[in-house]
């Protein structure tokens, strides 16, 4: 697989291999239906304060999910517009509008929380730099988990360097 | 000869925060003091249970706790984009963050305090306010 920026100066992925198009493919999967569990860490409380507690559940945590639902759509549409070359087992590409990083940064966030928080994976577990069994669920979980994180650091590495190019920092201190 | 009088309650006296510092579905949780004139004794009244100072120099701080989830740069990032940091900022606090488990990365009011925990929960970091 291999990560660049496009001619259009979009984040683009090619040279996928068919298993890992399959995996990217998940990323667009509702993370509360798949795992109910680890999803309740995506809605974290704000404190320990329970009237602001009621009040979080009641106003904000139902338009926190709105918002990585609609974040999980934009990633949904670019997937549907993976490119596969010629012939059957043949890579597929992915391309993302640069403006769909957030999305795409915030979606994989969201799975990859799910599913650690779903596996109860350690600190140790997700630092040990040898391959996971991956003829288990939860080793091709944890595959999946630093998968996702090799894709948000290609996107991060891409916004960076917009960044820098216009950006002036602003330091209050 | 009247004087001013200072009022905690009734609710009469208070008014509502103004339209623009309003979070749409959130209870108000601020209020300016109306102060009144008072045409008897003067003296100063307040309901029982009712500070008249509370909530107006409440200081909140907001919170960043650690997840090994997020990824390092992912944190930074988010600083910058939440806070307007500057690159060395923003690696400041993620390191705290890092290393010592959590990081105050804002003081002030509470709206304002709600609102930034907020986006940070937008962006899936942990994050709780906490009075100062």
């Amino acid at each position: 697989m291999i990560f660049e920026i496009s001619k259009s100066g979009n984040p683009l992925f090619s040279k996928i291999h068919p298993v890992l198009a399959d995996i990217l493919r998940a990323v667009a999967l509702d993370p509360w239906e798949r795992y109910p569990d680890g999803s309740a860490r995506l809605l974290p409380p704000p404190g320990d304060d329970e009237e602001l507690r009621s009040d979080w559940e009641d106003h904000v945590q139902p338009e926190l999910r709105h918002h990585f639902d609609s974040e999980r759509g934009l990633v949904f549409a670019d997937l549907e517009a993976m490119k596969q070359g010629r012939g059957k087992n043949a890579a597929w590409s992915l391309e993302i509008p640069f403006k769909h990083c957030d999305a795409w940064l915030i979606t994989l966030n969201a799975l990859r929380l799910a599913l650690v928080s779903e596996n109860c994976f350690s600190e140790q577990e997700l630092a040990h730099m040898t391959s996971p069994d991956l003829g288990t669920e939860r080793g091709l979980a944890l595959m999946s988990v630093n998968f996702y994180a090799f894709v948000q650091e290609c996107l991060i590495r891409a916004m960076d360097v917009t960044d820098g190019e216009s950006a002036t920092p602003v330091d209050p201190d | 000869m009247p004087g001013w009088m200072v009022v905690t309650s009734p609710a009469s006296c208070w008014v509502p925060a103004p339209e623009s510092q309003k979070v749409p579905g959130r209870k108000a949780h601020s209020w300016r003091l109306s102060v009144k004139p008072f045409m008897g004794e003067p003296g100063i009244f307040e309901s029982p249970g009712t500070s008249l100072l509370e909530g107006l120099d409440q200081l909140w701080i907001v919170v960043v706790h650690n997840d090994p989830v997020n990824l390092m740069s992912y944190v930074s990032m988010v600083f910058r984009r939440v806070f307007g940091w500057s690159v060395q900022r923003a690696e400041k606090h993620m390191m705290e963050v890092h290393t010592k488990g959590r990081s105050v990365v804002w003081s002030g009011g509470r709206e304002q305090a709600e609102l930034y925990v907020q986006k940070l929960h937008g962006c899936l970091l942990l994050a709780t306010l906490e009075k100062s």
